[in-house]
């Protein structure tokens, strides 16, 4: 797969936090994490963003590279089997909210910088409720479509989940831009090790073990001040 | 199910000297059936099982549900040891009615060759009820469990399925607090008509990535997973009630969830006892009870 400079800033573009997706309205659990004291300064927020980076790998970082297979493979199938066993495995009625919001809202900007067929098909399917329209799917149309690698798309997608956490941390936990962007810089080391985990992984080997995470989400869900959706 | 293809369990796929995979003793069966009579009455009407794996008869003995079979599940070998495989096979036929649980925790034990597996494949029809309430797991060090759990239930049937899991023993010696090899947990449920529901996976690997992380275990020794299917109008009254907590006091932690395709609910519980991690499961029966069958489960026995 070819790589030039237009392809680094589309890879740049679509992982910005300004790609107009909605990243910002969720905080994945840290407004409840932060709340309760759990996460109250750098080293607590490091170990809560390593675990949520972690459990989004072994989730939505398979059926991103899934999606991204299929699109290459021409298998629309493939793309609606990983939609499909993306939300089968989240727990969280938010988190599968807003997966489906996020991937909506992709395909239609999608439609509106670069046409492509399958990504029009699956934003029909969408619309019509054929199918869910998760966002780590969408993802892994357009880097497909773009000539986006695979390592790339993954690291896309793990820069997205911790920088979103991350993000919401300076609204939400006593840290200031210095502590985010170093913990952003330390836990990109670790993220080839998470790709070479998941790249060879199929949708039997999706898994997720953050009960805590987990009950501090049911919290948020069920909370009545709130900054963020889950 | 054939364990053997998991990635995570192919370190543990060495034959046990002393005793092979599938010598007699080493595979447990159980397949309970459980329909209505001609008086409507919930009765035991299948009944297959294999040693090391144990079920009398039903017992009728809770006052508050007269009707409702009571079925222990006991194991005649002692602790779950290497090489071992579990089959449990339970349907409730249209109507019917039951509680399950075992008679004691399950133990595995230290293992150094295989791994211990259970296949559950759960089968309700409509409007049928079942609890599943078994004791407590517990890994004792470089042990290793791979299991697999199917359901298969009509839209209108309700199951209450849980696990807990222990980190260990944590009294033994100096404390075997997550000292296991592995623990890989899968549960998925579909429709009659496979209208695949939900799959939930777990799989801890302690030496991998030590599972006492803030957002994992976070300092709690007990984990329970618990999982409520049933129509949409009794589990939105189910989440209304079930409240999401982190009690200091009591040192456990609760949150409830609904599970994907409007099927249920979904209750995880952390605690550093196992005591208040089982009354909290033991009150979310009651409460799933009472809302679908309109009472409250009975009380736990003084000795267990």
């Amino acid at each position: 797969m070819r790589e030039d400079a237009a392809q680094l800033m589309r890879l740049l573009e679509f992982t910005d936090s300004a790609f107009p997706v909605g990243t910002f309205s969720f905080s994945n659990g840290l407004e409840t994490a932060a709340e309760t004291g759990l996460v109250h300064d750098a080293s607590t927020l490091e170990a809560y963003v390593w675990d949520i980076a972690r459990q989004a790998a072994f989730t939505d970082g398979i059926t991103a590279l899934h999606a991204q297979r299929s699109y290459l493979a021409g298998d629309y199938s493939g793309i609606l089997e990983a939609d499909r066993q993306t939300l089968l495995c989240k727990m969280n009625d938010e988190v599968r909210l807003m997966s489906r919001r996020m991937g909506r809202k992709l395909a239609e900007l999608a439609g509106r910088i670069r046409r492509d067929a399958m990504m029009e098909m699956w934003l029909s399917d969408i619309v019509s409720g054929l199918t869910p329209g998760t966002y780590p799917v969408g993802q892994g149309i357009l880097f497909a479509a773009c000539g986006i690698g695979e390592r790339p798309l993954f690291a896309s997608h793990q820069y997205g989940v911790m920088n979103m956490v991350l993000s919401a941390a300076l609204r939400c936990v006593r840290v200031s831009h210095y502590d985010t962007q170093r913990i952003l810089f330390e836990l990109s080391e670790r993220t080839e090790e998470l790709f070479g985990q998941v790249r060879e992984a199929g949708f039997e080997d999706m898994q997720t073990f953050v009960p805590q995470a987990d009950i501090l989400a049911s919290m948020h869900e069920k909370g009545t001040k709130r900054l963020f959706m889950n | 199910m054939n364990f053997a293809k998991m990635k995570e369990m192919r370190p543990y796929l060495e034959q046990p000297p002393a005793m092979p995979v599938g010598t007699p003793g080493k595979t447990g069966y159980v397949r309970l059936g459980f329909e209505l009579d001609s008086g409507g009455r919930s009765v035991m009407r299948d009944w297959e099982r294999r040693a090391p794996l144990i079920v009398q008869q039903e017992l009728y003995f809770d006052e508050r549900m007269p009707g409702m079979p009571c079925v222990y599940i006991l194991s005649s070998g002692g602790p779950n040891v290497d090489g071992d495989r579990y089959e449990q096979h339970f349907i409730v036929r249209r109507d019917a009615y039951a509680h399950l649980s075992t008679g004691a925790a399950t133990k595995l034990a230290e293992m150094r060759y295989n791994y211990s597996g259970l296949t559950q494949l759960f089968e309700l029809e409509e409007n049928a009820y079942l609890e599943y309430l078994p004791e407590p797991t517990i890994p004792c060090r470089h042990t290793r469990l791979a299991a697999d759990t199917q359901i298969r239930i009509a839209s209108s049937a309700t199951l209450f399925y849980s696990e807990i899991y222990m980190s260990g023993r944590k009294y033994f010696g100096s404390g075997e607090r997550f000292a296991y090899d592995i623990l890989s947990v899968c549960t998925r449920a579909e429709r009659p008509d496979g209208e695949p529901l939900f799959r939930e996976k777990f799989v801890v690997r302690p030496e991998a990535q030590w599972p006492d992380t803030l957002g994992a275990m976070n300092g709690y020794d007990v984990f329970a997973n618990v999982i409520v299917l049933t129509p949409p109008r009794h589990a939105e009254a189910l989440y209304a009630r079930t409240p999401a907590f982190i009690d200091p006091d009591r040192d456990v932690a609760a949150g409830v969830t609904r599970l994907p395709s409007e099927c249920g609910l979904l209750l995880k519980v952390l605690g550093r006892e196992t005591e208040p991690v089982k009354r909290a499961v033991r009150e979310f029966c009651s409460a799933v009870r009472l809302e679908v069958k309109g009472c409250p489960l009975f009380d736990e026995f003084p000795w267990r």
